[in-house]
C-alpha cells in the first residue's frame, strides 16, 4: 500500500492519519472508499479513492499526489478499519459521476480521433498533408536539421583523423559546444546525447566505449541523409532518435495492442528538474514489451497507476518505429490476478535481443523477463539456466552452466540470491549493453519482490 | 544513446580502437579494405551499401565501428560458470503476511524502535523472514549486536546460506538457530548451536553439562571457551568452583575475567575468600563512619584473581584497584566483617575514596545479582543495571516513585530506558501524570516520555491511555501502543507455534481474534474525541 506515496516522507504522515480515530463518515464499497478526516481547520478533509484504478481525490490543499489523507484512508482499510456500504456518501458518488463522465468523453475523442485516421489515404498511399504554413515550418526544420547533421559528421570524421586521444581533456567542453549547436539544430536526439556522453570517460576502456558512441551517432546521422531509401518503419525509428515529435494524438489514433500487461519494473531518473518515470511493461499473449513514460517537476507526484508487480487488462498504442517500445495507455480494463509472468530461458533471451537489434540497431535498453533462472557466479554475476542435474548425484556444484551476466554496475544482487537461494526464480530485468540489471522477481509465495 | 560494447576480447575491434586513439591521418583503417577473412565477409557487405563506395578513412572506420558495436551488442557471448549450490529447504512456517507487511512498514521508518520488539516476538513463535527483507535484516543485525540472536532464529536456513556468501553476515553462524537440541549439535553444530545446547544442558543438569565442558575444553577456540564459561552462571554451585578456578590460568583475557566474575559469587570459593582478605584490609570500620585504604600495588596474584591492573583513561591507578577490589568481593563478606546490613552499610560515610567504594559495590551487586545491595545501592543512584536485578514489580514501583520525586532530566529517561516492557500499572501511571505534568513547560521532555512510554507499556491498554487526555503527546502514546497491539496480534494469530507445523487456522482461533478484533475497535472509537467532533 505504502508503495503508492510519492515519497518517504508521505509513507510517514500517512501512516499518521491512518488511526481509526481520524476518520469519520468512512465507507466503503466495491468500487469507492471515502471518509472524512479531521485535519487542522474547522472542515473536516473529504478524502476518496477510487478503488479500480486506482485514482484519488481529496479536498485538502496538498500538492502531494496521493495526499497523505488519501493514503491513510487506503492504509486503514487495509487493515479492515473501514466499514462496508451499500453505497457511497454523495459527495463520493458524485466524484465518481464526474470520473465516469471524463472517462465516457475521453473514449468518444479516442473513437473519433481513430475514426479519422482510417479514413482512406490519398490514392498514392501518402496520409493526407495539412497545407500552408505548418508546411513551410516543417521544411524549415528538415532543413536545419539536415545541416546541423552534415556538421557533426565532418565533426566526427575529423575527431577519427585527428585521434581520439585527446577526448579526455577536450571532449566535455567540445560535446557541450555540440549539444548546444544540435539544439540549434532542432536535434534534440543527439544534444541528449552528448550532454550524457562525459559519462563514458569514468570507464576503464573509456576508448573503446567513446569509439562505440561515435559510430553509432555516425549511423544515425548517415541514416537520416539516406532515409529515402530506408523501409518505413525504420526511418520512423531514425526520425525519433533524432528528435522530431510525435503527437500524442496521433499515437492514440494508431491501432491499440490490447493484452494483459505485466508490469515488470520501473525506475525514476532526475534530469534537469525534471523527473522521468520509465515503467516496463510486458504483454502476456502477445509476448511484447512496452515502455510507459511520464513526466512530474522534482517534487510532485508522478503517474502512479502502473503498480509494479500488477497486471493489466489494457490496451496501450506504440509509438511508430522499427521497433516499438514506448506506449501510452488508451484504454484500461480493470487489473487481473495472474501471478509471475511467463518469459523465455536464459539461452532463448539473447535470440530475442538480436532480433530486436536487428530491427533497431540503436536500442540500448529493453525489458526482458527471464524464466527459471539460477544466479551464478564465475568472478561476475550472471542468470543461467540451471543445469540438469543428475539426480543420483550429489554433486554440490552441479555441472557448468551458461547464462545472462548482469551489469557489473549492478554489484551483488542479494536481495535476488535471497530469494532464489539458488533455486530457479523468475528475474526481469532491463537489458542495457553492459549488462542486465535486475527489477523484478516473485518469491515462493509468488509476491512481486523489486530488486 | 550510452554504448558500451563488450568487445575487448575481438582482436578486430581492438585494431579499429587503437586506430581511432591514434588517428586515421596517422594510421591507416586496419585492413584498408576489409579483409576477406570469413568472418568480416559481411562487414565489407555492409561498409558498401552503408557508405557507399569510396569513403574516406575516418568515415570507413566509424562505419566499420558501427558494425561491430552492433554485431557484439546483438551476438553477446553466453557467460558459463558454476551455479550455487541451492539453499536447504526450510524448516520454519513462514511469518504471516500481514505481520511481513509491517516489518517491511518498521523498516522503512514508521515506529523503526519498535524493529527489536517484532523480530523478538516472532522468534518466539520460531517463524521465519521472507525471504526478500533477510539481507536487509542481516545488514542491520552486521551493526547491532542485539537484533542477532532473534536472527538466528528468523533468518532460517536461506539466511545461512546467504551469510555464507557474505563475510560481513557471517555473525550469523555463532547464533543459535532454535532447533532441537541432539548430541550431534555439540560435535558438529555451529558454534551458536553448540552454546544453545550447552545451556539447555546446564538448565537440565549442571553438573552433567560442566562435565561435557570439560572433556573437550582444550579443543574449544578462546571465544568459545569464553562463551561457554558464561553458561555456567546458571545453574552456578560450589561444584563448578575446581573448574573455575583452573579456569583463572587460561591463556584468554576474556576467558580469566568470565570464571573470576563467576567466582565471586561463590563466597566459599577460595577466590571469594582470598578477595575478602584483601578486601578486609582496604576497608574498615571507623566509629560511624567507614575508612578506605586503596591498595599500593597491583600484584600478578590480585590480576589472576581478576583485578585489572591498568585503569581507564582519566581514572587513578589506586583508585582503579580499589574500585576493582570490592566489585570482586563476595557482597556476603561485608555485613559481617563491618557489623552493619547493608542498607546501614551503604548509609555511612565513607569520606575519601566513597566514590571508588560504591562503584565496587555497585558492580559487585550486579555481578553477584544480589537483590538486597541492589535494593540498598538504588536508593542512592537509580541504575537501570540496579533496578534490573529486583523483580518486575518493585522494579516498576522504585522506578515510579523516582519519577514523582524528580524532575525529568537524562538520568530519568536512561533509567526508564533501561526497564524492560511490560512497564507495571504503578510505573504507567506516573509516566502519564508526568507527560501531562511537562507537557506544556518542556514539551522536548514530554516528547521523551512519550516515546518511551509507546515503546514499554503493555500495548493491550492502548485504549484505556487513550481516553485519560487529550494531549498530543499522550496522542503519540497510544498511537504506538496501537501498533505495537496490531505488531503482536499479528505475529500471534498468523503463526504457528514452533513445534507443531499447523496454521492457527482451526475453528479454536478464530472466535478470540474476532473478539480481539471488535475490542480493539471499540476502544480506538471510544478514545478518539479527536476525529469526531467539530462536523
Amino acid at each position: 500500500m505504502l508503495a503508492l506515496a510519492p515519497d518517504a516522507a508521505s509513507q510517514k504522515t500517512a501512516t499518521g492519519v491512518s488511526s481509526p480515530a481520524k476518520w469519520s463518515a468512512h465507507g466503503v464499497t466495491s468500487e469507492v472508499l471515502w471518509g472524512e478526516c479531521k485535519g487542522s481547520g474547522s472542515k473536516p478533509y473529504r478524502a476518496c479513492v477510487d478503488l479500480s484504478e486506482p485514482a484519488y481525490r481529496c479536498s485538502c490543499p496538498s500538492r502531494k499526489f496521493p495526499c497523505k489523507h488519501a493514503l491513510g484512508l487506503l492504509l486503514l482499510w487495509s487493515a479492515d478499519g473501514v466499514p462496508a456500504a451499500d453505497k457511497p456518501a454523495d459527495w463520493a458518488a458524485e466524484w465518481m459521476d464526474q470520473r465516469r463522465d471524463r472517462a465516457e468523453k475521453q473514449a468518444s475523442r479516442l473513437v473519433a480521433a481513430q475514426e479519422k485516421a482510417a479514413q482512406p489515404a490519398t490514392p498514392d498511399g501518402a496520409p493526407p498533408q495539412p497545407a500552408g504554413a505548418p508546411d513551410r515550418r516543417a521544411a524549415q526544420r528538415e532543413q536545419r536539421v539536415t545541416a546541423g547533421l552534415s556538421e557533426l559528421e565532418r565533426w566526427l570524421a575529423d575527431q577519427v583523423a585527428q585521434g581520439l586521444a585527446d577526448a579526455r581533456r577536450t571532449g566535455p567542453a567540445e560535446w557541450d559546444a555540440l549539444a548546444k549547436r544540435m539544439v540549434d539544430a532542432q536535434v534534440p536526439g543527439m544534444a541528449g546525447t552528448f550532454t550524457r556522453l562525459s559519462v563514458v570517460l569514468g570507464d576503464e576502456d573509456w576508448p573503446g566505449r567513446l569509439l562505440g558512441e561515435y559510430a553509432l551517432v555516425h549511423l544515425l546521422a548517415v541514416a537520416y541523409r539516406r532515409a529515402a531509401g530506408l523501409p518505413h518503419a525504420l526511418g520512423e525509428t531514425v526520425r525519433s532518435r533524432i528528435g522530431f515529435p510525435v503527437a500524442r494524438e496521433d499515437v492514440l489514433a494508431s491501432p491499440a495492442v490490447r493484452d494483459r500487461w505485466d508490469v515488470i519494473g520501473s525506475r525514476d531518473e532526475e534530469q534537469d528538474r525534471l523527473v522521468a518515470r520509465r515503467v516496463w511493461l510486458r504483454g502476456r499473449e502477445t509476448g511484447r514489451a512496452a515502455l510507459v513514460l511520464s513526466f512530474a517537476p522534482v517534487g510532485q507526484a508522478l503517474d502512479a497507476s502502473l503498480v509494479n508487480g500488477t497486471t493489466v487488462d489494457a490496451e496501450l498504442a506504440f509509438y511508430p518505429g522499427a521497433a516499438p517500445l514506448r506506449a501510452l495507455a488508451v484504454r484500461r480494463h480493470g487489473a487481473v490476478h495472474a501471478g509471475p509472468p511467463p518469459g523465455p530461458s536464459a539461452a532463448e533471451t539473447p535470440g530475442l535481443l538480436a532480433g530486436v537489434l536487428a530491427e533497431d540497431p540503436w536500442i540500448d535498453s529493453w525489458p526482458v523477463v527471464l524464466s527459471g533462472v539460477v544466479p551464478a557466479n564465475d568472478g561476475g554475476w550472471f542468470l543461467a539456466d540451471p543445469g540438469l542435474r543428475d539426480p543420483g548425484s550429489d554433486d554440490e556444484g552441479g555441472a557448468e552452466v551458461s547464462g545472462m551476466r548482469l551489469d557489473p554496475a549492478a554489484g551483488t544482487p542479494w536481495r535476488l540470491l535471497a530469494v532464489s537461494g539458488g533455486h530457479p526464480v523468475t528475474v526481469a530485468c532491463e537489458w542495457t549493453p553492459r549488462g542486465l540489471w535486475p527489477l523484478t522477481t516473485w518469491d515462493e509465495e509468488g509476491q512481486v519482490v523489486l530488486l | 544513446m550510452i554504448a558500451t560494447p563488450d568487445l575487448r576480447w575481438t582482436a578486430a575491434w581492438e585494431d579499429l580502437v587503437s586506430a581511432a586513439l591514434v588517428g586515421t591521418d596517422r594510421r591507416p583503417v586496419p585492413g584498408g579494405r576489409p579483409p576477406s577473412r570469413a568472418d568480416t565477409a559481411d562487414t565489407a557487405d555492409t561498409v558498401d551499401t552503408v557508405g557507399g563506395a569510396p569513403v574516406a578513412p575516418p568515415v570507413e572506420l566509424l562505419e566499420q565501428a558501427a558494425v561491430q558495436v552492433i554485431r557484439a551488442r546483438a551476438g553477446q557471448r553466453p557467460h558459463r560458470g558454476r551455479p550455487l549450490p541451492p539453499a536447504p529447504p526450510e524448516t520454519r512456517p513462514l511469518v504471516g503476511r500481514a505481520a511481513a507487511a509491517r516489518l517491511e512498514r518498521i523498516l522503512a521508518g514508521e515506529q523503526g524502535r519498535l524493529l527489536p520488539e517484532w523480530l523478538e516476538i516472532a522468534a518466539e513463535r520460531g517463524a521465519r523472514l521472507p525471504a526478500r527483507l533477510i539481507p536487509r535484516l542481516l545488514d542491520l543485525g552486521a551493526r547491532d549486536q542485539s537484533i542477532r540472536s532473534h536472527l538466528g532464529v528468523l533468518a532460517g536456513a536461506r539466511g545461512r546460506w546467504l551469510a555464507g556468501l557474505n563475510p560481513a553476515w557471517s555473525y550469523l553462524r555463532d547464533e543459535p538457530t532454535g532447533g532441537a537440541g541432539s548430541a550431534e549439535v555439540w560435535e558438529f553444530g555451529t558454534s551458536g548451536d553448540r552454546r544453545a545446547h550447552l545451556a539447555a544442558l546446564r538448565a537440565r543438569d549442571p553438573e552433567a553439562a560442566r562435565e561435557l565442558l570439560a572433556a573437550g575444553w582444550d579443543k574449544e577456540t578462546p571465544e568459545d571457551r569464553a562463551a561457554f564459561t558464561r553458561i555456567l552462571a546458571d545453574g552456578l554451585a560450589m561444584g563448578d568452583e575446581p573448574f573455575l578456578e583452573a579456569a583463572l590460568d587460561d591463556r584468554r583475557r576474556e576467558v580469566r575475567q568470565a570464571a573470576a566474575d563467576l567466582l565471586t559469587r561463590l563466597p566459599e570459593s577460595r577466590l571469594g575468600t582470598r578477595m575478602a582478605e584483601r578486601a578486609g584490609r582496604l576497608l574498615t570500620r571507623d566509629g560511624d563512619r567507614l575508612r578506605a585504604t586503596p591498595p599500593r600495588a597491583c600484584d600478578s596474584r590480585m590480576e589472576r584473581d581478576g583485578v585489572r591492573a591498568r585503569p581507564p583513561a582519566g581514572s587513578g591507578q589506586r583508585g582503579w584497584w580499589l574500585q576493582q577490589v570490592i566489585a570482586h568481593t563476595p557482597l556476603s563478606f561485608w555485613p559481617e566483617h563491618l557489623g552493619l546490613s547493608p542498607a546501614g552499610i551503604t548509609a555511612m560515610e565513607v569520606g575519601d575514596w566513597a566514590r571508588e567504594v560504591r562503584m565496587g559495590w555497585t558492580r559487585a551487586a550486579i555481578l553477584q545479582g544480589d537483590a538486597v545491595w541492589a535494593r540498598a545501592l538504588v536508593d542512592v543512584e537509580p541504575l537501570t543495571d540496579l533496578l534490573a536485578i529486583l523483580p518486575p514489580e518493585e522494579q516498576s514501583r522504585i522506578a515510579a516513585e523516582f519519577v514523582r520525586q524528580h524532575p525529568v532530566d537524562g538520568q530519568m529517561i536512561m533509567m526508564l530506558g533501561g526497564i524492560p516492557r511490560p512497564w507495571g500499572t504503578p510505573l504507567a501511571k506516573a509516566v502519564l501524570d508526568k507527560i501531562a505534568g511537562v507537557a506544556t513547560a518542556q514539551p522536548w521532555n514530554a516528547g521523551e516520555l512519550a516515546r518511551l512510554a509507546g515503546e514499554r507499556f503493555d500495548a493491550a491498554a492502548h485504549g484505556q491511555v487513550a481516553r485519560l487526555a487529550e494531549l498530543p503527546e499522550v496522542h503519540e502514546v497510544t498511537t504506538t501502543l496501537r501498533f505495537r497491539h496490531e505488531l503482536a496480534r499479528e505475529l500471534l494469530d498468523d503463526t504457528p507455534g514452533p513445534l507443531d507445523g499447523t496454521r492457527a487456522e482451526g475453528p479454536g482461533g478464530a472466535p478470540e481474534k474476532r473478539r480481539t478484533d471488535d475490542g480493539h475497535g471499540a476502544a480506538g472509537e471510544t478514545g478518539g474525541p479527536l476525529g469526531e467532533e467539530d462536523k
